[in-house]
């Protein structure tokens, strides 16, 4: 971000305007292929469409001056899950003639409970008086991030590789089968 | 300046549309689907939180990352159950999966 901002401070426009009218249509257009996430009919489609999603919330991370956090975004979950789901959806869709929404009472039933929790999360947000005024303060770089990565939290950074194999070795395990 | 409510509103509609698909979807892959969703809002409140709240050694983004890994760990656990399943029960609809209920 810092380097697109310094590309803004030489032209024309003010940098803050050009953030201000590009962050609204990224965060609309990602709420919209999320929508489309859960209410699209075919599974193969809302996969794709979570692809986008992804891809929009890494816009939003730079936005966030989370250069790093964009870039595994999208080499992890687009590169690696939104695949392994696309592989999945092959091995276990049969056809496209299945129903993949339920009743209208559990639609219904779905979305008030959504729309509740948005209500309760959003008067929080509003009713909270939050601190500002140090955004520059907060300015984390890669640099000082690996380095706290490797000495202040290098526990958790292990247990994470642990994590990682038991889940490789438990899904090699629950995949294969029974032996025949 | 973005103000970080407007961040964390978007979090927090993200969050109810994967609540909302979590409720709504009956293809397990559906549900997985919602889950990394919701997983991502979660993301977008850390790292809002870091960034505004000011953390000396960037802990908001490093517990992001944290998020992401445990994420993908899930994701490909939870995507070889169903695997599994769909050996076992040849379907993946999970109100067809009724077998250990009473």
């Amino acid at each position: 971000m810092s380097g697109l901002i310094q590309v803004l401070n030489n032209s024309l426009l003010s940098q803050d305007a050009v953030i201000k009218a590009t962050f609204y249509p990224i965060a609309f257009l990602t709420l919209f292929f999320a929508f489309l996430v859960v209410m699209s009919r075919s599974i193969f489609h809302s996969v794709i469409y979570l692809a986008f999603t992804l891809i929009g919330i890494a816009g939003i991370y730079l936005y966030l001056d989370a250069e790093f956090l964009a870039i595994v975004q999208v080499l992890i979950y687009v590169g690696a899950i939104v695949t392994l789901f696309i592989f999945t959806i092959m091995l276990t869709t049969q056809a496209d003639t299945e129903p993949i929404r339920g009743t209208v009472r559990r639609m219904w039933a779905g979305a008030l409970a959504g729309f509740a929790i948005f209500l309760i999360l959003s008067k929080v947000i509003t009713m909270t008086t939050w601190h500002i005024g140090l955004p520059e303060a907060a300015f984390v770089n890669l640099r000082e991030l690996g380095r706290s990565l490797m000495s202040k939290y290098a526990l958790p950074f292990e247990v994470i590789s642990l994590i990682s194999l038991a889940a490789l070795v438990g899904v090699i395990v629950i995949g294969r089968g029974r032996k025949r | 300046m973005i103000p970080q409510s407007h961040f964390l509103i978007l979090s927090a509609l993200l969050f109810s549309i994967g609540v909302f698909g979590i409720l709504t979807r009956k293809n397990a892959i559906g549900i997985l689907m919602s889950i990394e969703l919701i997983l991502n809002a979660a993301n977008i409140n850390l790292i809002t939180f870091g960034k505004f709240l000011g953390s000396p050694d960037g802990l908001g983004q490093i517990f992001a990352l944290f998020v992401i890994a445990i994420a993908a760990a899930s994701a490909v656990v939870g995507l070889g159950l169903v695997i599994s399943i769909y050996r076992n029960a040849k379907t993946i609809l999970v109100n067809k999966l009724n077998l250990m209920k009473w």
